[in-house]
C-alpha cells in the first residue's frame, strides 16, 4: 500500500477481505500504521475483532428503525431550549434555534421564521474587499432612507430628497458619477409612484398630481418602501473574512433569503452558497439537495444545543422519508402520518374522530397490514420476531450420537 | 439559469438503461413504483429524463464511502 509503510500486502489482503465499509477499513489501516510493527497475525486479530463489532451493530432485519429514530431524536429534543432567538455566533445575525427550529424543519414550513443565506463568492470577489462589497450592494435591499434625507414641504405640497453623494458612489461602484445614479433614482420614483420628479444634482423633488395633504403623506410612505437596488427580501448583509485551506476569503451572511435570485448574481459562487429554507433549495437544486439540506440543518440544530451524540442515521432516515415522494413532506398529520393507507393508523395519530368520520362517509376499509392497526386490533405485529413464521415445537427426541 | 448539478449539495444523477433497471429491481425485490420518486421538473435531473425512467443517485455518504440510491421519475 502506498500511503502506509507498516501495512504489508498480507495485512492489506486480510483487511480488504472483511465486510467492513471503506471508512472503517481505512481506520484499521491508520491504527496499524500508528502502532508500528503489528505482525500479520495481530493484524488478522484486529481486523476480525473490528469486523465482528461492526456486524454486531448493524440493524437486524425487521427492526423498527423508525420507532428507534423517533425516540432517539425525541428524547434529546426534550432537553432543547424553548427560546427562539439567540445570536448565532456567526456574524451577529438572529437565527431561530433549538426546538422551534427543529419543529420548523420537520413541519416543512414554507418559510422559516428567520430566513438566511450563506453566500460564498467567486475568485476575485472572495479575495478583494471592494469586489465583495459590490456583491453586498447587489444583494441588500437599498431603500431611500439609506441614501439620503427625505423632507416634506407642506406649504408647497412637495417631497424633497437630498441624496448623499458619497453613499451613492459607494453603493453604485460601477457607475462613475453620482449624478447618473440620482437620475436613475428619480426615474425609479417616476415609475413606481406615478408622479413626475424634478432632479437637479443631488436633490429630487416631486409632489402629488393634485394638491392633497393626504396624497402627499401617502407618497412619502410609498417612497420608503421602494427598493432602489438589491433584492427586496434581503434586509441585511454581513460580510465576514473566513479562513480556508487555501488562505482567506470573504463570505456573506444575509438576513432574509431569495436563493434563486442570488445564485444568478455575478460574483456569487453558485456551487457552494446555501440558504436555510429547504423549499427554496428544492426548487433551485432539486430533491436530493433538499435531502442533504434537511440532514445538515437538523444536525446543526442539535449540535448547537450540545446534542451531537444523536446518531446521524436517525436524521438521514427522517430526511429520506420527508423527500420520498419527490417533494418535501412534513412529518405529522398534514404530511407523512396523514397519508398512511390505514384508517386506524391515521386515527391513532391525531384528530381521531375526524379520520373515523371521513372513513365512514367514504366507506373505507382497513386491511390491517401495518403495525398500529394490529396493535389496536390486538393481533401480532409484523415486526421483529412477530414477522417470522417460526414455531417452537417438540424436536425429535432421539439423542444425538455423541 | 444556474446549473444545479454543479452545486456541492447535489449528488450525481445518472439515467439508468432498461436492463440496469431490471437488475436493480430484482436485487431489491421491488417494483418501479416502490422506489422513491423524483419530479420531472427537478432541476438536478438529466435533460433527457422522462416520467417512468429510473435515476441512479450516487451520494457521498456520511456513514460509508458512497451510497447508491434510485428514484423513479414522475410527472
Amino acid at each position: 500500500m502506498t500511503d502506509y509503510s507498516h501495512v504489508t500486502d498480507d495485512i492489506e489482503a486480510i483487511v480488504e477481505d472483511t465486510e467492513l465499509p471503506r471508512r472503517l477499513k481505512d481506520r484499521v489501516y491508520d491504527t496499524i500504521e500508528d502502532r508500528e510493527g503489528v505482525t500479520t497475525e495481530q493484524a488478522d486479530e484486529i481486523a476480525r475483532a473490528v469486523e465482528s463489532q461492526y456486524v454486531d451493530t448493524r440493524v437486524d432485519p425487521l427492526e423498527p428503525v423508525g420507532t428507534v429514530s423517533a425516540q432517539s431524536i425525541g428524547e434529546p429534543g426534550t432537553q432543547m431550549t424553548m427560546n427562539t432567538f439567540h445570536y448565532a455566533g456567526v456574524a451577529e445575525i438572529d437565527v431561530t434555534q433549538g426546538l422551534p427550529r427543529l419543529i420548523e424543519l420537520v413541519d416543512a414550513r414554507k418559510t422559516p421564521d428567520t430566513p438566511m443565506m450563506t453566500v460564498y463568492l467567486e475568485d476575485e470577489y472572495a479575495e478583494d474587499r471592494e469586489k465583495a462589497h459590490e456583491v453586498v450592494w447587489a444583494l441588500e435591499a437599498t431603500k431611500i432612507l439609506a441614501l439620503g434625507d427625505v423632507s416634506t414641504n407642506v406649504a408647497d405640497m412637495l417631497v424633497r430628497i437630498d441624496l448623499n453623494e458619497e453613499t451613492l458612489l459607494e453603493r453604485w461602484p460601477t457607475v462613475d458619477s453620482a449624478e447618473l445614479v440620482a437620475q436613475e433614482i428619480a426615474e425609479t420614483i417616476d415609475d413606481k409612484l406615478g408622479v413626475s420628479t424634478r432632479q437637479q444634482g443631488m436633490a429630487i423633488e416631486f409632489g402629488p398630481n393634485e394638491p392633497s395633504y393626504r396624497e402627499l403623506l401617502q407618497l412619502v410612505e410609498q417612497l420608503r418602501d421602494i427598493v432602489f437596488k438589491g433584492i427586496e427580501e434581503i434586509s441585511r448583509v454581513v460580510i465576514r473574512k473566513e479562513e480556508t485551506d487555501a488562505g482567506e476569503e470573504f463570505v456573506l451572511y444575509t438576513e432574509g433569503s431569495a436563493f434563486g435570485d442570488v445564485l444568478d448574481i455575478e460574483g456569487v459562487d453558485a456551487t457552494r452558497s446555501t440558504c436555510n429554507n429547504i423549499h427554496e433549495i428544492r426548487e433551485e437544486l432539486g430533491i436530493e439537495a433538499a435531502r442533504e439540506a434537511i440532514i445538515n440543518e437538523t444536525v446543526d440544530t442539535l449540535r448547537e444545543q450540545g446534542l451531537d451524540d444523536v446518531n446521524i442515521r436517525h436524521l438521514m432516515l427522517v430526511a429520506d422519508i420527508m423527500t420520498n415522494e419527490g417533494t418535501i413532506e412534513s412529518i405529522g398529520r398534514h404530511g407523512i402520518s396523514g397519508s398512511k393507507d390505514s384508517v386506524l393508523a391515521r386515527a391513532a395519530f391525531e384528530v381521531t374522530v375526524n379520520h373515523l368520520l371521513d372513513a365512514a362517509i367514504h366507506g373505507q376499509s382497513d386491511d390491517l397490514d401495518g403495525i398500529i392497526e394490529n396493535v389496536i386490533a390486538g393481533k401480532p405485529i409484523a415486526l421483529g420476531t412477530g414477522d417470522v413464521k417460526l414455531r417452537m415445537g417438540s424436536i425429535d427426541s432421539t439423542p444425538a450420537d455423541d | 439559469m444556474v446549473d444545479a448539478s454543479q452545486h456541492e449539495l447535489v449528488p450525481d444523477h445518472v439515467l439508468l438503461e432498461d436492463s440496469e433497471i431490471d437488475s436493480v429491481l430484482e436485487e431489491y425485490g421491488l417494483s418501479r413504483t416502490d422506489l422513491p420518486k423524483i419530479k420531472r421538473n427537478d432541476p438536478a435531473l438529466p435533460d433527457d429524463a422522462t416520467p417512468g425512467d429510473v435515476i441512479k443517485i450516487v451520494r457521498d455518504s456520511r456513514t460509508t464511502d458512497t451510497a447508491t440510491s434510485y428514484r423513479l421519475v414522475i410527472e
